[in-house]
């Protein structure tokens, strides 16, 4: 017990690692602000985040921030902005403990009336992780198996922002990259997202874009499971077919390797 | 004509990946080509031309990525290769043939006052860098952007398997641009060891570059001043321009050179060279391989220079490819299509001028590859002395039906 409180203490007066840092600004960049996803996707997340009506600050000590704003049953995440109901982590390892699903107890700091929305919000998480770390039986459902798909494909693409920022392999990456996007397609229908580059700065969006540098197309959800899984050659999938991809290949290969650095940091 | 299918290779591909990690490594791995539309596995060639495993047969611009220079199965190459055979090949010690293909060098390229000898082209531009070092007990290596020098962790794109020491004392500039060079010298005063670049500009994904007017000067002039070692890498154009080094093509003197592919018509050799001034610091940098000294490939390189210069192969290609280069245009222009053809004649590329995500580009090459002809959608392409003019009008009729083609999908 003793010991803990020590770690914590002077976990929150170290600087964080830089390991813990990109992880927690993966979590409060690229895994957070996937609940404006879930509520589409998900029927009794829709529910939930219909029945909330609050701006949501998280805020790491010596880490990342975001507010996430409940309204009219959408979820939406800025980087900036002012909250009425806040909480707090003394460290990004805490932060990251917490998204391990270990016990950890954030401080309120702000709206701290709001207990019953807070816990609402704890709900909302919890399905969250359901689509992120998919269980067995959940992935037997071909809907399920989409969604899937379509949130962790949007916390690739995210969290590929958060290691080009920070994590110094990523850069030489990101050095190379030229302006331009790269379009995702699950054929035959979706889900589809992209990333816009420019001037090495990545920001990942729903959807199709006009004209993409680079089109990588998968063969389907089946195969989109396999790959994010890691369970696929993606090489050798270029090369059967299973993934075809056109455009700027080599900035499209350049990527890829983008998706390496953030599995390092995301189990 | 039916166009060709690559069922073989699909097939053959499937049983490369269950045992091979990528199926193909590297560059010639499909997906930096046109997948299912490009031959994945080859089978034989002759002259100009090749099968692959389907039975396709091409007419070869890409020539095994640059060595297949006088044509594939050259007889008088792979006589002398024979011949030495006959005799041996790989022994506990070099074989005269070594010395012969130094001297050989020594006295055809006004560079070269030493040669070191290699296998593959990442061998001596590792190498070279690092004779660079040590002549100068320095550690900054500068190279443009864009451009390769082979697949050591000095130069490697990407970062699998790489660690931030091995690329962190390597600086990068854009290619043409002294200013920025100079600045970076300025930056690292006493410290940059090596300015390594090709003889012109030739990246993956992009146009070729010339040298513009004064620039290779101007880099000549920056490395004098600062005591820094001037090296081209000379490996895929080299013997395609002048046998003497591209170098003397465009008039400029680099310290060192590295040659490879051109230099055997397949046969594994490379091969570093430079002043006189270097020679004690190259002689202290342990340069060795189990083939470095294999008689064979060293043979095949003496007969291969000797057949160049003797049927002045370099006009030869000169002439074909520019007769392919104003073909390409010529047609594009009569579709209506903006192309930008760049390089020198014997290295000839071809992009679509209004676009920058080569999809025009990778539709018109797996168009080609199913009608015949090999060219490359994103690496530049080679001429080899086995190119005769009808070779070439046969290309460009190919060539106009794929334009055809792109304007009918890409409408300009
Ligand atoms: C300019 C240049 N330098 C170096 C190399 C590396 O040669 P290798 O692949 O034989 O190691 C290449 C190969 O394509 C090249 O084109």
């Amino acid at each position: 017990m003793i010991t803990e409180i020590l770690d914590t203490i002077s976990g929150a007066i170290r600087e964080p690692r830089l390991a813990d840092l990109i992880l927690a600004d993966m979590h409060l960049y690229a895994v957070l602000p996937r609940l404006e996803e879930l509520a589409r996707l998900d029927e009794e997340a829709g529910a939930i985040a219909r029945e909330l009506d609050m701006t949501l600050e998280f805020l790491v000590r010596g880490g990342p921030r975001v507010v996430l704003t409940f309204a009219d049953g959408k979820v939406t995440s800025y980087r900036m902005g002012r909250a009425n109901t806040g909480l707090f982590f003394l460290s990004c390892d805490l932060l990251n403990r917490m998204f391990a699903g270990e016990d950890v107890t954030p401080i309120p700091f702000k709206g701290i009336t709001r207990v019953g929305q807070l816990k609402k919000f704890t709900r909302l998480t919890e399905i969250m992780t359901r689509y992120l770390k998919p269980s067995d039986a959940d992935m037997e459902d071909a809907a399920f198996r989409k969604s899937h798909v379509e949130m962790s494909l949007m916390v690739g693409l995210s969290a590929s922002g958060v290691v080009a920022d920070r994590d110094p392999r990523a850069r030489r990456l990101v050095d190379d990259l030229r302006d331009g996007t790269i379009q995702y397609k699950i054929l035959p229908d979706g889900p589809n997202a992209y990333v816009r580059i420019e001037k090495g700065v990545i920001r990942a969006f729903n959807g199709i874009v006009k004209d993409p540098t680079a089109c990588i197309e998968i063969r389907d959800v089946d195969l989109a499971v396999g790959l994010i899984a890691g369970e696929v050659d993606t090489f050798a999938a270029n090369g059967s077919g299973d993934v075809k991809a056109s455009g700027d290949l080599a900035m499209a290969d350049e990527f890829n390797g983008m998706f390496d650095r953030v599995g390092l940091y995301l189990e | 004509m039916s166009l060709y299918k690559f069922n073989k290779s699909n097939e053959m591909f499937q049983r490369a990946t269950a045992v091979i990690p990528s199926g193909i490594s590297g560059n010639k791995n499909p997906a930096f080509a046109v997948p299912g539309s490009f031959p994945y596995f080859a089978e034989r060639g002759e002259g100009c031309r090749y099968w692959d495993v389907d039975g396709n047969e091409y007419i070869d611009y890409l020539c095994g990525y640059g060595p297949i220079i006088l044509g594939h199965n050259h007889p008088a190459v792979d006589e002398a290769a024979r011949k030495q055979q006959a005799m041996g090949s790989a022994f506990n010690h070099p074989t005269v043939r070594s010395v012969e293909l130094a001297e050989r060098l020594v006295s055809m390229v006004p560079v070269a006052e030493w040669v070191a000898i290699g296998r593959n082209g990442s061998d001596v531009t590792a190498y070279a860098v690092q004779v660079a070092r040590e002549h100068t007990q320095r550690r900054k290596i500068i190279m443009a952007k864009g451009a390769y020098h082979g697949s050591q962790s000095w130069c490697r794109h990407g970062i699998g398997g790489l660690i931030e020491a091995d690329y962190e004392h390597v600086l990068q500039f854009d290619f043409n641009d002294a200013t920025q060079l100079s600045d970076l010298v300025k930056q690292h005063e006493g410290d940059v060891a090596t300015v390594i670049l090709t003889p012109y500009h030739h990246p993956a994904f992009g146009d070729q570059v010339m040298p513009a007017p004064g620039f290779m000067e101007e880099v000549r002039r920056i490395c004098d001043e600062n005591g820094i070692v001037f090296i081209i890498d000379d490996v895929r154009a080299g013997f395609r321009l002048d046998m003497g080094g591209s170098n003397e093509y465009f008039g400029y003197k680099p310290d060192m050179i590295c040659f490879c592919k051109g230099m055997a018509n397949g046969y594994c050799v490379s091969a570093a060279c430079g002043h006189m001034e270097s020679k004690n610091a190259a002689s202290r940098v342990f340069f060795t391989g189990t083939y470095y000294t294999n008689a064979v490939e060293i043979a095949a390189a003496m007969a291969c220079l000797d057949e160049l210069e003797n049927t002045k192969a370099i006009d030869k290609m000169m002439k074909t490819g520019t007769l392919l280069q104003e073909g390409l245009r010529e047609r594009a222009g009569a579709h209506g299509l903006q192309v930008s053809v760049t390089g020198p004649p014997t290295l000839p590329f071809m992009t679509f001028a209004n676009e920058s995500n080569f999809l025009r580009s990778q539709m018109f090459s797996g168009e080609a590859a199913r009608r015949g002809v090999i060219l490359h959608p994103h690496h530049n392409w080679f001429m080899m002395a086995a190119h005769e003019e009808s070779d070439v009008m046969k290309t460009i009729e190919v060539a106009d039906r794929c334009f055809a083609i792109v304007k009918k999908q890409f409408g300009d």
